[in-house]
């Protein structure tokens, strides 16, 4: 964990300290339809618990997420709601840490709705869900399955440094469980709080 | 895994990559017909001492109905179609010093207002098909984008006489999901301003007479002076909704 909050903190710093050098040459991000973005975050699980007393895991690790994207539409909207659709795919790396040290891995199609009306910063409601792997199952009463599904659902801020050069924050909720293909399926609640870059060509 | 049934699915893989990979990837521009451009190209002649001097006093922009920067590249495309066209001695853009009033030439006012629909709604729609699906059905489900432009060309003659032209296109492209490109859309507009400015230049050529040095002498008391008046706001406070995206 302080290895991860360092890194995390470096990433922060360092855009910040980039966004003062490149703002005075920076342009507003012009996104069109076909507009690519690719991008990596970095984050932290931490269990949470919806209902009290199902699950009984905590398990919590760092989480690394290799993503692509396109976008679909031109901007909608013309009030506070104006923004643009894309739709994508997202690696997504776990490394449990707790209960014991075990690996996910996973992909999931994910779809964007980044709001463009404040000039240089994007924030913006994301949604993935899809297959995950994990030896985590096995090793906790919860699941026993390796084979999983992945969904997330999330908010997030894009802030653009330059025109095809983006820092994200942002926090998601995470579900993995295995959608009743084998017993026991007591699904793993997370949350994820995440910063990450991003690149558009 | 038998090695023949590894076989069978190593052959489906491959086919399932290659019709991704030419499906896909697929775009397709569909320009509809401009109504008044004719088939055959209108010639007609001018002599060379008979032609005068175009400049262009304004190009104004809208898109979807707001006002927008007009761009050098449009003004640059329409002198580009204008000196193809072969009518006028020199032609010169909205920087360029205009001549004397003694002299004869043309002041050129341009409009150019264009449509845009990416269909946003039916695309949300359809990313959600091709992202459940684990974009399997990203070659099977189309996607369009329309753009359409209106131009309006102004020509005042140096006695104050003036003609106006318009002309109207508009295309679709029809892609798939890893075939959206923003060259795909700039391909779209290009083919459409192009149709429209083709279209737009017939109207001016057949007009060949009317531009000509001879067609009317210099006033003996030129106009000197011009209205000068704001525009009346054409859009009000009240919010406007759509949700295609206009």
């Amino acid at each position: 964990m302080p290895y991860l909050a360092r890194i995390l903190i470096a990433l922060v710093l360092g855009s910040l300290v980039m966004t003062n050098c490149l703002y005075a040459e920076s342009n507003s991000p012009k996104i069109t339809v076909g507009t690519q973005e690719i991008g990596l975050s970095v984050g932290y699980l931490f269990a949470h618990r919806l209902v009290e007393g199902k699950s009984k895991t905590k398990q919590s690790g760092p989480a690394f997420m290799p993503s692509w994207m396109i976008t679909l539409t031109d901007p909608i909207g013309n009030s506070w709601y104006r923004g643009q659709i894309s739709l994508g795919g997202e690696m997504v790396y776990i490394q449990f840490q707790e209960p014991v040290v075990t690996h996910g891995v996973g992909f999931a199609p994910k779809i964007k709705y980044s709001f463009v009306a404040l000039d240089r910063i994007h924030p913006y409601a994301e949604f993935a869900g899809g297959p995950f792997w994990t030896d985590l199952a096995g090793n906790i009463p919860e699941q026993h399955s390796q084979f999983n599904f992945i969904l997330m659902g999330g908010l997030g801020i894009s802030y653009f440094m330059t025109e095809g050069f983006a820092i994200n924050a942002g926090y998601r909720f995470q579900h993995i469980s295995n959608a009743h293909t084998s017993k026991p399926n007591v699904g793993l609640n997370s949350s994820l709080p995440f910063a990450g870059f991003s690149f558009y060509f | 895994m038998p090695v023949k049934l590894r076989f069978s699915w190593t052959i489906i893989v491959c086919c399932g990559v290659l019709i991704m990979l030419t499906t896909g990837c697929g775009h397709r521009i569909e320009l509809q017909a401009t109504a008044d451009s004719s088939p055959k190209p209108i010639v007609r002649e001018i002599a060379r001492d008979e032609q005068v001097p175009l400049v262009i006093d304004s190009v104004d922009t809208t898109r979807n109905g707001s006002p927008q920067n007009s761009s050098l590249e449009t003004e640059h495309r329409v002198l580009g179609t204008l000196r193809g066209v072969g009518l006028f001695s020199r032609l010169g853009d909205m920087n360029s010093p205009e001549p004397p009033a003694s002299e004869k030439f043309i002041r050129a006012r341009l409009l150019f207002d264009e449509a845009i629909d990416s269909h946003s709604g039916d695309v949300a729609w359809k990313s959600i098909a091709i992202g459940a699906s684990m974009f399997t059905l990203a070659p099977f489900i189309p996607l369009e984008y329309d753009y359409s432009a209106h131009v309006t060309l102004e020509l005042e003659r140096w006695d104050g006489r003036v003609k106006h032209y318009e002309s109207r296109s508009a295309g679709t492209a029809h892609y798939k999901m890893f075939g959206a490109t923003p060259l795909m859309i700039d391909e779209l507009k290009g083919h459409v301003t192009e149709s429209c400015l083709m279209a737009l230049m017939e109207q001016v050529v057949r007009d060949t007479a009317f531009y000509t040095a001879s067609s009317a002498p210099i006033l003996d008391q030129p106009i000197r002076s011009v209205s000068v008046k704001s525009k009346r706001a054409t859009f009000t406070s009240v919010p406007v909704t759509t949700s295609s995206g206009k």
